[in-house]
């Protein structure tokens, strides 16, 4: 079996009972590529995003930890207090990505060095690109293919 | 350095005590012969935490946020029922061995492998991915440096090496001293990984509550110290506790601790008390 499709059966079985779970690392061949992979590099004072904006769909914020303290990367809901994803344990010198499929609307992120208080937030939107959000294509016929055979 | 040390500290130290009791009790119980169920649980949990840790971070496939934390939530949640379950089967061992019926004992022990090897596998995995996760983006790391690998490294290590200086405590302790004790610090143990699968779902916004806190001592304990991540890899003490995490906390504590209590210390009352000395008489 190719390693991409191997990789993709065994998030699949991984993660059926929650069968939205799996995204594409890298989604090929959609236009959003550029776009929906942003860097975010949080140091002791900083909380710097490559981009404020980004088109819906599945969203990659490669994490970069250069202060000298552990941080945590948060996308909070508008309202700043609902936490829609994160990624934790990030020792200084280490990148983790967060992947998130990301409808349209406001958000607030927030880098959290030394993982107490209100951390640094700012601003966020994710604005409409048309693509529907959620598993498409190949992996959403074999979540479907997946779970067929699941269940009987 | 510092930092992923403590990371890798915190990570591991939950699971390498639980199962340095479990080892300190199969070999006290003389059933060496579970030695290998033990191993080969926790084998299996690191074996596939690894794996699929590498897959996610080097594959095509990514693992989103909520997938994870509901795996995280899932797997605390079971770990607590299987560590009650440890406690209570230490318990009624401790019960026979006070009133000496060596077939009850037998009975009580003979549990069977596959309870052995579900307990070290849960044990290890509940917090499997996540440390594997954090594990393989420290050896994604080292083309600009190898200090993150080295401090997580380093610091699971350290976890492993406490969970055996448990061991070796607890196997020099008298028998019923071993249970009681044992039993008791996992009843707490059991209470923050509960608490901790509250927080997770508070997270995931499945119960609500995330910002009501009960307490902040973030100022006094800082998560990133020493202290604060010894408390926090043992007890799944978190310096800022909400509210749903206090309450499922004391929720499974008092009660536990209070029917644990009665099973190994609770004398059934035989010998009839002395009488009340009447009130007028004392004065």
């Amino acid at each position: 079996m190719p390693r991409a499709a191997l990789s993709a059966v065994a998030c699949a079985a991984l993660v059926l009972p929650f069968a939205t779970g799996c995204v594409a690392n890298t989604p090929a061949g959609s236009p959003a590529v550029g776009a929906g992979a942003l860097k975010v590099d949080s140091s002791a004072t900083a909380c710097t995003l490559s981009a404020a904006t980004a088109p819906s769909g599945t969203l990659t914020f490669s994490v970069t930890n250069s202060g000298s303290d552990m941080t945590e990367f948060y996308v909070l809901a508008a309202d700043g207090l609902r936490v829609v994803a994160e990624v934790e344990n990030l020792g200084p010198g280490l990148t983790r990505d967060l992947v998130m499929q990301a409808p349209p609307g406001a958000y607030v992120t927030q880098c959290k060095p030394g993982m107490v208080g209100e951390g640094i937030r700012s601003d966020f939107t994710v604005t409409d690109s048309g693509t529907p959000v959620g598993p498409t294509g190949h992996a959403a016929a074999q979540l479907a293919e997946a779970e067929e055979s699941y269940a009987s | 350095m510092l930092a992923n040390f403590l990371i890798g500290l915190r990570e591991g130290l939950e699971a390498a005590l639980v199962v340095g009791i479990l080892v300190a009790y199969v070999v006290k119980t003389h059933r060496r012969d579970l030695l290998p169920a033990v191993w080969a649980g926790v084998g299996f949990a690191v074996a596939v935490s690894l794996a699929f840790g590498a897959a996610l971070t080097f594959g095509p496939q990514g693992l989103s946020f909520e997938a994870q934390e509901a795996i995280g939530g899932s797997l605390s949640i079971a770990a607590v029922g299987l560590v009650t379950w440890m406690i209570f089967w230490m318990a009624r061992t401790a019960r026979f061995l006070k009133s000496n019926l060596q077939h009850g004992l037998d009975a009580a022990i003979e549990a069977g492998k596959r309870a052995v090897v579900m307990m070290a596998l849960f044990a290890v995995g509940r917090e499997g991915l996540e440390t594997a996760l954090f594990l393989w983006a420290s050896a994604k790391a080292t083309d600009t440096s190898t200090s993150p690998l080295l401090g997580a490294t380093l610091g699971l290590a350290a976890a492993i090496g406490l969970g055996w200086l448990v061991y070796r405590g607890a196997v020099r302790l008298d028998l019923r001293v071993f249970f009681a004790w044992t039993g008791l610090f996992l009843v707490v143990v059991a209470a923050g990984v509960l608490s901790y699968g509250a927080h997770d779902l508070q997270e995931a916004g499945v119960l609500p509550g995330l910002h009501a806190l009960a307490f902040d001592v973030s100022a006094a304990i800082a998560p990133t110290s020493w202290y604060g991540t010894l408390l926090k890899g043992v007890f799944n003490f978190s310096p800022a506790t909400t509210w749903v995490q206090l309450a499922a906390w004391v929720a499974y504590l008092v009660p536990t601790a209070t029917v644990f209590i009665r099973t190994t210390w609770g004398t059934p009352a035989r010998a009839p008390r002395p009488a009340p000395v009447p009130a007028g008489v004392r004065a």
